[in-house]
């Protein structure tokens, strides 16, 4: 009698948990709710490029006071210009500056821009367009937006494809070795092992300035 | 002159419980200085630590220090009970991650079966049940084997580290599952009348298993089981059943704590718990228990797991490379092994 009333009580309990645990629903309509609130990454970051970045362009800091403040004081600099998601030494930044193109590559364009008080060569990627650099420099993406981190990770693809396909191209057809050309761009730095001298920007905005 | 000679002598209060006795000479010290070493260790571990860095002595670095240990004492009690019956579990680390993807993952997808046009959903309640069931169902598995097929428990358990390390990366494709809302973020980061939710679940697991070795028959098989499998099973102990149990323990102590990293990161990674059987092990051997079976308590793991925790922190305070505090760390191991060795010897 005892025994049974145990494994009674367990069969309660047991039922109990199951209850509260589970529930069920149809999957047609779960997979139809589903459907309509599916993150779209491509709108998203066509938005975000309207509406947060482009805006946002006039944050960026020119590259010669940039590498300036680097050289002087590196943690106020990270502090003031640089953005990231995560934590870590991997830090994002939005600047700008002008100069002359010096040379045309397959995969990149380098301008001879006023860089910590002298010309030096920055690198402007044009072809292999990758990571979360654009994404992040502003630090206006808000991780509450996302569900997952593909959706994140595709936002930076979409910005970047955007970059590949809209900002190159034209610029590539226009520039001629020796033209004077503007640009905004974002760069990664590592703050723990600073590199200055292998920057590597990628153009939001970039422009040949006709005399 | 005559030698001072030093009588022991027994005193036992009328319920027969041992009278505390006044240290009389330097064998009392040197057995007082044994029994204490890992507390004296910690304390000077502290001591240094402290005197290196201000942040050290702090009110948040202390239970920063207490939420990263809570899932190392998860893993290190069940850890305890494999070691008392002289066996070993690799695995624990890969059931953390397994479990804990499969609570992430039921929590946030669900089931789905096309064929019946069926959705099961699972409350957290649910999700965090099944991760826990996985865990224990594991660690049934290695028991199983280690007692069906007399695998040594080193290789059953690595095989099964392999494993469910494999159906982690299966089951969630390779890609962390993040989100998991605020609610179940709450067992990892939330707090609970001015302590940490995971101090409180790590202090329950502790206080259960404390009772559990001290006060109940399962805890005394199976300190006979480690101390003497031949004279245990002879006295008529079940060896097979209280090491499947065992093992089930580890498995879902280990999915426990599986939650608590999952639920602190608000996401499932499937990388998750690489290694964190090796910082089990080591809070089990600082903590005095002996590998090969049969002498330890779970009070001794838990110290040893601070002590872990403590060293870990430290080093990071101090700003030591990560790689130097793997090589740190495995000197310290070594040097516990080495005390616990000229300790047992003395015995």
């Amino acid at each position: 009698m005892k025994k049974r009333l145990k494994y009674i009580i367990a069969a309660v309990v047991v039922v109990l948990l199951a209850y509260n645990s589970v529930y069920f629903e149809k999957l047609s309509e779960v997979k139809a709710e589903a459907a309509t609130g599916k993150f779209d990454a491509a709108s998203y970051a066509a938005t975000f490029w309207d509406t947060k970045l482009m805006p946002g362009l006039n944050q960026a800091v020119e590259v010669n006071d940039l590498m300036a403040q680097l050289q002087s004081d590196k943690e106020a600099a990270f502090k003031a210009h640089s953005n990231a998601l995560g934590i870590g030494n991997i830090r994002y930044f939005l600047i700008k500056g002008e100069g002359e193109l010096s040379s045309i590559n397959e995969n990149d364009v380098t301008i001879l821009a006023m860089a910590d008080g002298e010309q030096k060569p920055v690198k402007i990627a044009t072809e292999f367009v990758y990571g979360n650099a654009v994404r992040d420099a502003l630090g206006l993406v808000d991780l509450n937006d996302f569900s997952n981190t593909m959706d994140l990770n595709n936002v930076s693809e979409e910005l970047n494809r955007k970059i590949r396909t809209e900002v190159v191209p034209p610029f590539r057809a226009a520039a001629k070795k020796g033209d004077k050309v503007t640009f905004i761009g974002a760069i990664e730095l590592n703050k723990e092992h600073l590199r200055l001298d292998e920057i590597e920007v990628i153009p939001v905005a970039l422009e040949v300035v006709k005399e | 002159m005559s030698p001072k000679v030093y009588v022991e002598e027994k005193k036992t209060k009328p319920n027969g419980a041992a009278v505390a006795k006044p240290l009389q000479g330097p064998a009392d010290y040197k057995r007082y200085l044994v029994k204490f070493q890992s507390l004296i260790a910690l304390f000077i571990l502290c001591l240094v630590i402290g005197l290196l860095s201000d942040k050290f002595f702090t009110v948040a670095n202390g239970w920063n220090v207490m939420r990263q240990i809570s899932v190392n004492i998860c893993i290190s009690v069940g850890m305890t009970l494999v070691v008392l019956t002289a066996g070993i579990d690799l695995s624990v680390g890969s059931i953390l991650a397994l479990c804990g993807a499969i609570t992430a993952g039921l929590l946030k997808f669900g089931l789905e079966f096309p064929g019946m046009d069926m959705f099961v959903g699972f409350t957290m309640l649910g999700a965090v049940l099944a991760g826990i069931l996985t865990g224990t169902s594991l660690g049934m598995f290695n028991g199983w084997t280690i007692t069906r097929f007399k695998v040594p428990p080193f290789v059953a358990t690595l095989a099964m580290l392999t494993i469910a390390r494999g159906l982690t990366m299966l089951w969630t494709e390779g890609f962390p599952i993040s989100n998991l809302g605020s609610n179940f973020a709450y067992l990892g980061t939330g707090w609970l009348l001015g302590i940490p939710v995971p101090v409180w679940i790590s202090g329950v697991i502790v206080l259960a298993a404390v009772i559990v070795t001290k006060k109940t028959r399962l805890g005394r098989y199976i300190y006979a089981i480690g101390g003497n499998e031949s004279a245990a099973r002879l006295s008529g102990i079940n060896i097979n059943r209280i090491k499947i149990i065992v093992y089930a323990i580890a498995g879902a102590l280990a999915a426990i704590g599986g939650l608590i990293v999952t639920s602190r990161l608000n996401s499932a990674q499937p990388n998750a718990g690489i290694s964190y059987e090796l910082d089990a092990i080591a809070a089990v051997v600082i903590g005095g228990t002996s590998l090969s079976g049969g002498r330890g308590t779970i009070l001794g793991t838990v110290l040893g797991a601070i002590i872990i925790g403590v060293l870990n922190n430290g080093l990071v305070l101090l700003d030591v490379s990560p790689f130097w505090q793997q090589v740190v760390k495995g000197f310290v191991i070594l040097l516990a092994v080495i005390i616990d060795k000229a300790n047992s010897k003395g015995e």
